[in-house]
């Protein structure tokens, strides 16, 4: 929580979602709750608070991290996207509407998560084997779908895009 | 509690210097900040060095492998030096939680927190891994394996630093690896982690073992009777008979009163087979 007390607070600059923002958070302060509490991003979802299942997934610079356990006050420069940031121009992104054309949501709550980790598996290796999808997955927790559509929706996204790139 | 961003080596001495007990190094956080908030009792200060450039590089010098204290998890299981001369810690760094907790978790971390399931750790040993540790008033060496006083302990004083680890890389006609037993295959913490490195003549005897285990109730450590146990054997059809050595690592954990003991001492064996067949085929150079 901001402010806790017994707490000082730290000055940190940073980007989020393309957006710059100078911040003064606590020392104890969580990345996820900078987000979710100063900034009003209530995408990344705040589930175990130990780094353990991944709903609270953010890319920072371009890497996933769970911000539940992530001192706020160390991402100064750093570069945040949260799944807010991902259809940034409204237009949802090729791994989002393969999200929704392989229902590969249900109660939604680890699907912020899972599209950040994703988004950085396609970037980082664009055309991933399916053993590749669900070793990006281990860290996000879903007890909806058994995973399955999820990891179809990740191969489908990355052959539309490849297709997309060479078109 | 203070939150003190440090932007140098300098500086994060003086600051430990200052703070001593009270202070609390914050690296990527994985360990620090879940305990913190755990409620456990917070630190007067958490002395942030994670914008320090210097202590995030990989190196080959002298025909020694330096690795500054905040490389993360993530870059030894995909850096190409890594993969090349250390693949024994490039497995571990893999086997650590999930790509989220490698990406800001950082080895001079998993060090310094030393925990008894520590993957990284048992990798480290086999490489001979020496800490260079600093403070205001002076550099110290110290060998891993000394280093480690227990699960959680270590030998880093208050207003000690750890800047670097140095480690052996692989030489000719040898192999190394890691492999590791947990619950599932990610996000757990390992019930027994094996580490071999393993050299041989051109003639296929065994002239060098290093064997180190993790996940019991001791911290990492090596086991030199199974070490002893595999060195001058003769390598037969490209393979390696670790029956002695299995015993050995089994007897070692005997005395550990962990629940899962009796599980360490029964799969300790085969996982050094497997781990030994793994790294005998590669191994070239050997002649038959």
């Amino acid at each position: 929580m901001p402010g806790a007390a017994g707490e000082q607070s730290v000055s940190i600059r940073l980007i989020v979602n393309e957006r710059r923002h100078q911040l003064d958070v606590g020392a104890g302060e969580t990345l996820l709750s900078m987000l979710r509490e100063r900034l009003s991003l209530l995408g990344p979802k705040e589930a175990c608070c130990e780094g353990e299942c991944g709903a609270c997934t953010v890319l920072m610079d371009g890497a996933p991290v769970a911000s539940c356990i992530l001192a706020a006050g160390s991402t100064n420069g750093r570069t945040v996207l949260t799944v807010e940031g991902l259809a940034g121009t409204g237009e949802l992104t090729a791994l989002q509407q393969a999200f929704v054309s392989h229902a590969a949501v249900q109660c939604g709550y680890c699907t912020p998560g899972v599209l950040m980790v994703l988004t950085a598996l396609l970037e980082d290796t664009p055309d991933p084997s399916e053993a590749d999808v669900r070793r990006a997955l281990a860290g996000t927790i879903c007890r909806c779908t058994g995973y399955q559509q999820i990891v179809e929706a990740a191969l489908d996204a990355a052959q539309l895009m490849i297709r997309a790139a060479t078109s | 509690m203070r939150f003190c961003r440090v932007r140098s080596v300098a500086e994060a001495v003086d600051e430990l210097s200052r703070w001593g007990t009270e202070g609390r190094i914050l690296a990527g956080g994985t360990d620090v900040m879940p305990q913190y908030l755990r409620g456990e009792q917070p630190p007067a200060a958490l002395i942030d060095i994670s914008g320090i450039d210097g202590l995030q590089g990989v190196s080959e010098v002298g025909g020694v492998t330096s690795i500054g204290t905040l490389v993360t998890l993530r870059r030894l299981a995909t850096a190409s030096l890594v993969a090349m001369r250390h693949p024994a810690l490039a497995q571990a760094a893999t086997a650590v939680g999930a790509w989220q907790t490698q990406t800001v978790a950082t080895l001079g971390g998993n060090i310094c927190s030393a925990a008894a399931t520590a993957d990284t750790l048992p990798a480290l040993l086999v490489a001979d891994a020496q800490l260079m540790l600093v403070s205001k008033s002076g550099r110290r060496r110290i060998g891993l394996e000394e280093f480690l006083e227990g699960p959680g302990a270590t030998a880093l004083r208050p207003t000690e630093l750890l800047r670097a680890i140095e480690a052996e890389p692989l030489g000719e006609r040898s192999a190394e690896g890691y492999v590791k037993v947990g619950r599932r295959s990610a996000m757990d913490l390992a019930v027994v982690g094996l580490a071999l490195r393993l050299s041989v003549t051109p003639t296929g005897v065994v002239n060098n073992a290093r064997i180190a285990v993790c996940g019991g109730t001791r911290p990492p450590h090596r086991v030199p009777s199974a070490e002893a146990a595999v060195v001058g054997t003769q390598l037969v059809d490209g393979r390696l008979d670790c029956t002695d050595a299995g015993a050995e690592l089994a007897s070692a954990a005997a005395p550990e009163r962990a629940r899962e003991a009796e599980y360490r001492r029964r799969v300790l064996p085969r996982l050094l087979s497997r781990l030994a067949e793994r790294c005998v085929a590669g191994i070239s150079g050997v002649g038959s």
